[in-house]
């Protein structure tokens, strides 16, 4: 069957980089690049409701079913809509649990679904992990494969499937956003502006990163995460100290800061000090008047190479970070990094991935880190349960092995550690956490968190 | 250049209405600036074109919710900075 072209969807050039990634990870093991947000919910979930509206939003909406794959052997891969009615629909699983006596402690089938392969041919992208209490209260996991939303759509995907339940907005239409974004330049330039942004990169190699995972691991690893809540008290005051000491619009740079000296414990623990760390960070680019955009990836990266000496203190590394953000920024590095990732539409996933190993010598990068703010703000119940805690669980490849993500909810900031078993031990899980803490809270004491 | 407070003010003004946010003719000195779209890049553009014309940096620390409240409050953020050199 041949399709017509607006019967195909291209993938994003950040998609593309997550298809790379996809390859990556297929490489060391038999998962996917996947990705996870969880709800947290009291009694009263409609579970036929949602069922129902799941059903309804893949029906109407039938990228989250469609086939990926590459129309021929130049071109963009496109999400294939004319697959979309023979594949299958996003299931709803259901597990029956005894809640944890732990609240922080997550159920084991959320890790599992991490781990637990999609197949982009055959529109397998998204599912639905249910796991309800005996005392009628559930959480909720939902998993796709990481190129079908970014953090920010997959936010918007869940408030529309709230919205489409409560029957304030219609299952069709959901907003797939613009597979390019708007510029005037001129191929030429647009090549030019790519190789500069190489080149940014390339500076890093003569100072390789290392990961907590290493280059080259050859053992099968799989995911698991590990939930930190932090208490109402002790997220005001990081979120005071995150725009006091780095601004009222860039809090971001404090959040990574403290990514970034966790990770540097955790390396001096192990006594091998890397030569730099290296850590993107992603950066949302839909454009004014798409921000509403859902479907498909819409970020650029700024990179970002820090010394161990200038990690010593949290004060040092918070202002190398204020003054290379400023850098970058100022070098174009954001516009920069959305042409270069443009090239890896049209270049075949696995060489793509083989080029960002080889420019960091078999390292993708140190760590991966998000903080994407407020968490689900409008949405304080979904299908009749209350909303009470929510996170996100991004993907994370075996290299580096280590992601720290953080976003507040109702006030309380979670931060999600996802690691590849096998890169980081039980114990460096248990640190990681407690240094997050400490940086973040700037050494203070703290009460406990709740999830 | 010697900068008055009022030339500043005129400046940022610009900066702002021409190069980095979509606005209309209502936007004002005091109009908000957050709801007018400045985000967490237009803010760091926002400085660097500052420091282009002024050769000041304005550290991110400075950038409160009150400095960020409007063009006239900025300015004056700003303004204080070069006095203090």
């Amino acid at each position: 069957m041949t399709s017509r072209p607006s019967d195909r969807i291209p993938l994003t050039g950040a998609d593309a980089m997550l298809r790379a990634f996809d390859r990556e990870i297929r490489r060391h093991n038999s998962a996917s690049h996947a990705s996870q947000l969880v709800l947290r919910l009291g009694p009263g979930l409609d579970v036929e409701a949602l069922r129902d509206t799941i059903a309804r939003v893949a029906r109407d909406t039938p990228i989250v079913r469609s086939s990926i794959r590459r129309p021929g052997l130049l071109g963009a891969p496109v999400y294939d809509l004319t697959r979309a009615a023979h594949n299958p629909m996003p299931p709803l699983r259901i597990h029956e649990g005894a809640r944890p006596s732990d609240p922080k402690e997550l159920p084991a089938s959320f890790a599992a679904a991490m781990n637990e392969p999609f197949n982009g041919k055959r529109g397998e992208l998204l599912r639905f992990d249910l796991v309800r209490y005996g005392d009628g209260s559930a959480d909720l996991a939902v998993t796709w494969l990481h190129m079908l939303l970014d953090g920010t759509g997959s936010e918007k995907f869940v408030e529309a499937l709230a919205e489409v339940g409560a029957g304030s907005r219609a299952a069709i239409g959901l907003e797939v956003g613009p597979e390019t974004p708007e510029t005037i330049l001129s191929a030429r330039d647009r090549g030019q502006k790519a190789r500069e942004w190489q080149g940014f990169l390339q500076s890093f190699a003569d100072r390789p990163p290392s990961s907590p995972a290493g280059p080259r691991r050859r053992v099968v690893q799989e995911v698991d995460y590990r939930l930190h809540a932090f208490g109402a008290g002790e997220t005001a005051f990081v979120v005071e100290a995150a725009k006091a000491k780095a601004g009222f619009l860039t809090p971001v740079m404090y959040y990574m800061a403290a990514a970034v000296r966790a990770h540097h414990r955790m390396f001096e623990r192990r006594g091998t000090i890397p030569q730099s760390y290296v850590v993107p960070l992603p950066v949302n680019i839909r454009p004014k008047g798409q921000e509403g955009a859902i479907f498909r990836t819409h970020v650029s990266m700024l990179w970002f190479q820090l010394m161990p000496d200038a990690v010593e203190t949290f004060d040092t590394a918070l202002e190398e970070i204020k003054r290379q953000r400023r850098q970058s920024i100022r070098n174009g590095l954001v516009d920069s990094g959305v042409h270069a990732i443009e090239f890896a539409r049209f270049v075949p996933a696995d060489l793509f991935a083989a080029m960002v190993r080889r420019t960091f010598q078999g390292e993708l990068c140190s760590f991966f880190f998000a903080f994407t703010g407020d968490f689900l703000p409008a949405v304080q119940s979904f299908f009749g349960a209350e909303v009470r805690n929510g996170f996100h669980v991004p993907a994370v490849p075996p290299s580096p092995g280590s992601c720290a993500a953080m976003s507040i909810h109702q006030g309380r900031l979670n931060l999600t550690h996802v690691y590849q078993k096998g890169a980081v031990t039980e114990q460096e899980v248990e640190r990681f956490g407690e240094d997050m803490r400490s940086e973040l809270m700037q050494g203070r004491e703290h009460g406990a968190g709740s999830a | 250049m010697d900068w008055t407070r009022e030339a500043l003010e005129a400046r940022v003004f610009e900066i702002l209405r021409d190069d980095l946010l979509s606005v209309d003719d209502s936007f004002s000195v005091d109009s908000d600036l957050v709801s007018a779209g400045l985000d967490s890049m237009a803010v760091t553009q926002l400085m660097l074109a500052i420091e282009e014309s002024t050769g000041v940096w304005v550290d991110e620390s400075l950038l409160t919710p009150e400095n960020l409240a409007s063009t006239r409050s900025l300015s004056a953020c700003v303004f204080e900075q070069l006095r203090q050199g």
